[in-house]
């Protein structure tokens, strides 16, 4: 078995690995000791790990008693180190498809315990070793100071840019840029995998000249329209709302989205398995999900969760049954992701 | 022994010092090895270089090793991974494009930095620490912000296209999202290093020289080009070493400003790293990287040094 085998090439190496990975997961450890084991949670930080916090952690403390502690960034490269040196630190690793589709292929995530989680009301994208969270959609946006009518809602007008001349600016990942290149060519979103590639480079390869930026963060999806760099975007609708809130003229289209699930998963070898366990189970109940929903704009991955949601937080959630809206299916990219992403890399360069 | 050695300073100088004054960077260590035999190392200098070594072996050279350790972990041998990895399409077009960048950026900010050294040369003590204090002041801010701070100056939106429009100076330049903007944000950034070395090589330079010049009628400019600027080439080559190598290495600046074109070997390792998650292929290509930095050095140290004598 690859997994058995893997593990004996580590042992050789655990020595030299595991003074590194004291180094790089000492800070952690002590932590763990000093708070009575915390639940350790990694997440993207800033404001979405304060909303965690508010809605799903705090809560779950009060519930069970259990101290929940959060953590920056969902690296899998970390991961990586803590497992193949045998000293787990994190438990719970929250973060996008490609990211928890690579873990799950590497084997890094423990099998969700269903006796403990209760996965029956979630509404899809549930693997054995990964349960979503949330659900998120990425879709046009633009300035509106700059652009006040008639701009592009959908991915076909996107690439018109005889109609909507100005300058774009799309991911440099192969992963939703792909999918918004043959939508944009008139793939119809129920057809759209497999993917068909050459047929999404070539429609890429109409878009290129009038494509100003390949940018690699997300934050770059406000900044870009924000200093009117840029006409037109992909981008996600969650960050043009907090721009909004800050009172920065940016507008989003929800004529058409990609939709994608952002997932949980445990650490393979965490300490805290059963606590785990108990923290997904919380953060699957439809009041805690609204919870989220409400605070992020991102869509609850639970039935029944929209109902309890505010109805301002309701015009920000994309449309997941509109038949012009696709899913990004992460089973696909956890096969094709590394030699389609670097196929994307390099056809950017020339 | 016949050939006994004469402990280091009770030798005549060469009349060759009196032209640097024996203090040049690139001359001193040539004379030092002129001096002593091979192999013998003055004892003092051994424990001074006792922490250095020390802090280099912790970190450095252990990394260092832990990367190599990581070149023959996987499905793959060494060697397999080592020519997909010199076969990669993506890997040997960013490392050109990486070198040509960082050329270009390390011959800039050399150009950029001379004036800048040569002025601060010429000011007396207390205006030396006003201006090295401007120019150490890009060390204290930070890239992200500096980066974001050049959006604001070179967009389209930016300052200097708001300048040219209102003098109606055309439609504006494009200086955003190209190798024009990569260049100065990465300026911006490396010319601090260069003016230092710069700046060693002409305060070592003994004045009476100059003055002795503009004594035998040597016009300004003769003097500069005969005197101060030969001196100064160790000081120059060291000052476009050091850029080259820190800008080989560089990738917020290129991300953040550049282009579509502008991708750096740092993005591809850390590609490797984080989202494709194949360490021996990242190990590999940062060893590349490395040897690749440490031959250049080889070379232009060698080039310094001959350039000393």
């Amino acid at each position: 078995m690859k997994e058995n085998s893997e593990m004996q090439r580590i042992s050789r190496r655990r020595a030299v690995l595991k003074a590194a990975a004291a180094a790089v997961a000492l800070p952690w450890v002590t932590v763990s000791r000093a708070a009575a084991q915390p639940l350790m949670v990694v997440s993207y930080g800033g404001s979405y790990a304060d909303a965690l916090k508010e809605t799903i952690a705090e809560p779950f403390t009060k519930a069970t008693g259990i101290p929940v502690q959060f953590l920056n960034t969902p690296d899998l490269a970390k991961v990586k180190a803590q497992i193949t040196s045998g000293n787990v630190a994190w438990d719970i690793f929250d973060g996008s498809g490609p990211v928890i589709m690579a873990g799950s292929n590497a084997g890094y995530w423990e099998p969700i315990d269903t006796t403990i989680v209760n996965t029956s009301q979630v509404v899809g994208g549930i693997g054995r070793d990964r349960v979503p969270n949330y659900i998120f959609c990425g879709g046009v946006a633009w300035n509106r100071e700059k652009h006040a009518s008639g701009q592009p809602r959908d991915f076909k007008e996107f690439w018109d840019v005889k109609k909507f001349p100005g300058r774009r600016a799309l991911r440099n990942r192969a992963s939703e840029t792909l999918e918004m290149a043959l939508l944009a060519d008139g793939v119809v979103p129920k057809d759209l995998y497999p993917l068909d590639v050459e047929r999404a480079f070539k429609s890429l390869d109409r878009i290129k000249p009038y494509v100003q930026k390949w940018f690699e963060q997300t934050a770059q999806m406000v900044s870009l329209i924000q200093s009117k760099e840029i006409d037109y975007i992909y981008a996600y609708p969650n960050r043009i709302r907090v721009a909004q809130e800050s009172n920065v003229p940016l507008d989003f289209s929800f004529a058409q989205t990609l939709n994608a699930y952002n997932y949980m998963a445990v650490l393979k070898g965490s300490k805290n398995r059963k606590a785990a366990m108990e923290y997904i189970n919380f953060a699957l109940r439809p009041d805690r999900q609204a919870a989220l929903a409400d605070k992020l704009g991102l869509a609850p991955a639970v039935k029944g969760a929209d109902a309890l949601m505010s109805s301002a937080s309701r015009k920000w959630l994309p449309n997941v049954i509109s038949p012009n809206n696709a899913f990004i299916n992460d089973e696909y990219w956890g096969k094709h992701y590394d030699v389609l992403d670097k196929r994307l890399k390099e056809w950017i360069l020339v | 022994m016949a050939n006994t050695v004469k402990p280091p300073g009770t030798e005549f100088p060469p009349p060759i010092d009196l032209v640097d004054g024996g203090n040049s960077v690139g001359r001193r260590t040539q004379h030092q090895s002129v001096r002593r035999p091979p192999g013998r190392l003055q004892p003092s200098l051994i424990t001074f270089a006792i922490g250095a070594l020390l802090i280099s072996l912790v970190f450095f050279i252990v990394p260092i090793a832990l990367i190599v350790s990581h070149t023959g972990s996987v499905d793959k041998s060494a060697w397999q991974a080592f020519f997909e990895v010199v076969q990669s399409r993506l890997v040997i077009r960013v490392f050109l494009n990486t070198l040509e960048i960082s050329a270009l950026a390390a011959v800039l900010s050399v150009l950029l930095a001379y004036p800048v050294a040569l002025h601060i040369m010429r000011q007396k003590a207390r205006w030396k620490i006003v201006c090295l204090t401007f120019v150490l002041m890009p060390f204290w801010t930070s890239i992200l912000v500096k980066s974001y701070a050049f959006m604001v100056i070179l967009g389209d939106d930016g300052l200097i296209n708001h300048l040219l429009r209102a003098i109606s100076l055309g439609d504006g330049l494009s200086l955003m999202f190209n190798r024009v903007s990569v260049m100065i944000g990465m300026t911006n950034f490396l010319v601090p290093y260069a003016i230092f070395p710069i700046l060693a090589s002409l305060a070592a330079q003994n004045p009476v020289i100059l003055a002795a010049s503009e004594m035998l009628g040597a016009s300004r400019w003769r003097a500069f080009w005969n005197i101060t600027f030969i001196q100064s080439l160790p000081g120059v080559l060291a000052a476009f070493l050091m850029c080259l190598v820190i800008s080989m290495g560089v990738f917020v600046t290129p991300a953040l400003l550049g282009g579509r074109k502008d991708m750096m070997i740092a993005n591809v390792i850390d590609m490797y790293v984080r989202e494709i998650l194949d360490w021996q292929s990242a190990s590999l290509i940062a060893l590349l990287l490395l040897a690749f930095c440490g031959a250049i050095s080889v070379l232009l140290l060698k080039l310094q040094s001959r350039m000393g004598g």
